[in-house]
């Protein structure tokens, strides 16, 4: 059976990825909503930027954080000129890191689904009498909730799954930075091969459950929607 | 009223910007038809009205300012947000959400217009579900719908948001002869309680629903007034279409269904018309192709033509270089002939000439 160290470890990522998908569920929307409809010239730079964790190694992006998180910067030392502690190898450090870890994960539905979004619900809504901003919450998110659903998924899961940005900026401590795939690591590591097949197989359950959801239902009845 | 001044500008190529300048009052009562060619901006006219294209100058509807950016340089410039302006509107797709079903598409319209200070709507979602006949399918997804179906219920939702004007960009041209024919009386009705702005490119509904026409060519408004004055006017880009032939209104005085005939009355003179099924009004429009005319001196007798009007010569002008067209005076109705100028040298027609004019009954549109 599991330890209570698997647990705390299990607790501590599931709260890292809830705490992450709330703050990137509320960030993503307006930025994919932006770099779905906006013409500007800086949208290719903004688009780059955050699709740049999808193919920059984790530990760059983790070494970057580091020295971000570290007193001598800008980052750091605005944080400790309220907080006793530093960014780095704290669990906020890890949330930080997180949140723009699995940014493109969230964006990229949303913003496919705004580009394929035909704009005349948005006119049929206007004449309906509908607000600028009633007309997204109250018609266009329910058109689109299967995608928000997909964006949502896809960060949790994403997040849960993170190593090598954890491992940069957040070290190995148990109940504040220890999350399940670095504790894997400490198994293998330890040659406790049972308890990491355990939690190995935990992550694999969950990662294909979710792309099972999303592949064999939520993308098709999007598809539909949208296709309409 | 309907007061508008406004500038749209396109931006196809640096060198050449393409601008339409409208400029009209119309009285708005039953339907005013926009008619125009293809391409002469009939739809960005209506989508400027509807503060769905952004656009320069004024918009006044009654009373109500809908958009004034010619303000005074200490004056604030005006918008008044679509959501605002009260207006129905139908496009040419009938565009219901995907996502919803047909009373939940419905409902969405009904929940604003019932938040709205004036929620006194004379139309409900059961009355219009029994007069445009989808009572059946309110449980229905719309993607399971017919275009017909899903276009009715485009027209209900509109008409739920309890509008003051019902803006339509060519709603029927997509659909069916049957749904065509159970929707343009509706429409007829509805104007009654609601003024209707209507785009159309079919001189059929033109002439069934519109007392007031605004005839749109090359990005102006070139006319406003009543569709029969101004299919009559030489002068307009309207020829092209009334030279095709004109819309007569005629009584019905008798129905023969066994032999499929409608004797009708135009003026006092009897026209026969070709029908499958017995008119629902008494007073019935018809269009009589100026190519089926035949003009004759003197009624051709013992021939299969039924059809024999006594006719005046008002005008007459040359069409292309082989063809004239003539213009019949009928009482107070006119229609067009289009003869050879042969033809016309050889009865030696002239302004003021009284002919007879036959027509195939087979060749009446109905």
């Amino acid at each position: 059976m599991l330890t209570a160290g698997d647990y705390q470890a299990i607790w501590l990522t599931l709260k890292l990825a809830s705490l992450t998908t709330l703050l990137l569920m509320i960030m993503a929307p307006p930025l994919a909503w932006w770099l779905a409809r906006s013409q500007t010239k800086i949208r290719p730079l903004v688009e780059s930027l955050v699709a740049l964790p999808l193919i920059l190694p984790p530990t760059v992006l983790g070494f970057y954080l580091l020295i971000a998180f570290s007193p001598e910067h800008f980052l750091g030392e605005w944080w400790l000129s309220f907080n006793d502690s530093s960014l780095a190898f704290s669990f906020t450090g890890l949330v930080i890191a997180s949140v723009i870890y699995s940014l493109p994960f969230v964006v990229q539905p949303l913003q496919s689904a705004f580009v394929h979004l035909d704009k005349s619900y948005l006119e049929v809504s206007a004449t309906l009498g509908y607000g600028k901003f009633e007309r997204l919450y109250k018609i266009i998110f329910p058109m689109l909730l299967p995608s928000f659903i997909i964006a949502g998924a896809l960060g949790f899961a994403h997040t849960i799954g993170e190593f090598g940005v954890v491992l940069m900026i957040g070290g190995n401590i148990p109940g504040e930075t220890q999350v399940l795939s670095i504790l894997l690591f400490d198994h293998v590591e330890s040659l406790e091969y049972a308890s990491a097949h355990k939690l190995s197989f935990i992550l694999l359950a969950f990662s294909m459950s979710v792309l099972v959801v999303i592949y064999g239902c939520l993308q098709k009845r999007q598809q539909r929607v949208l296709n309409a | 009223m309907l007061k508008f001044n406004i500038q749209k500008a396109f931006n196809n190529n640096a060198v050449n910007d393409n601008v339409l300048h409208f400029e009209g009052e119309i009285e708005l009562s039953g339907v005013c038809t926009i008619f125009g060619d293809s391409g002469a901006g009939k739809t960005t006219l209506l989508r400027c009205l509807a503060g769905l294209e952004t656009c320069e100058g004024q918009i006044q509807f009654n009373q109500q300012a809908w958009l004034n950016t010619n303000a005074l340089v200490n004056q604030n410039k005006f918008l008044l947000a679509t959501e605002k302006r009260r207006i129905g509107m139908v496009f040419q797709e009938p565009r219901l959400f995907p996502h919803l079903n047909v009373q939940q598409n419905l409902l969405l319209a009904v929940a604003k217009a019932t938040t709205q200070e004036h929620s006194d709507n004379i139309f409900t979602i059961d009355k219009l579900a029994q007069q445009l006949g989808f009572s059946e399918l309110l449980t229905y997804q719309t993607t399971q719908l017919s275009g017909g179906q899903k276009q009715r219920i485009a027209i209900a939702r509109a008409l739920l948001t309890n509008p003051t004007l019902l803006i339509m960009d060519e709603p029927l041209s997509s659909l069916d002869i049957s749904s065509k024919n159970l929707l343009l009386p509706f429409l007829k009705l509805v104007s009654l309680h609601i003024p209707i702005l209507y785009v159309t490119h079919s001189i059929h509904e033109l002439f069934y629903l519109s007392k007031n026409m605004l005839l749109v060519n090359e990005g102006k408004v070139e006319a406003i007034g009543e569709p029969q004055k101004l299919f009559l006017d030489s002068e307009l880009s309207l020829r092209k279409f009334a030279h095709q032939g004109l819309i007569v209104n005629v009584q019905v005085k008798t129905i023969d269904l066994t032999e499929g005939l409608i004797e009708g009355l135009v003026d006092g003179q009897t026209l026969f018309i070709n029908t499958v099924e017995e008119p629902k009004t008494k007073s019935i429009q018809v269009k009589i192709n100026s190519r089926d005319v035949i003009i004759a001196t003197k009624p051709i007798m013992d021939s299969s033509l039924l059809n024999c009007l006594s006719v005046q010569l008002v005008d007459f002008m040359k069409d292309d270089k082989n063809s004239m067209i003539l213009t019949l005076k009928i009482g107070s109705q006119f229609i067009y002939a289009r003869i050879t100028s042969r033809s016309f040298h050889k009865l030696q027609l002239e302004v003021g000439s009284c002919v007879y004019a036959h027509v195939k009954t087979m060749s009446i549109i109905n």
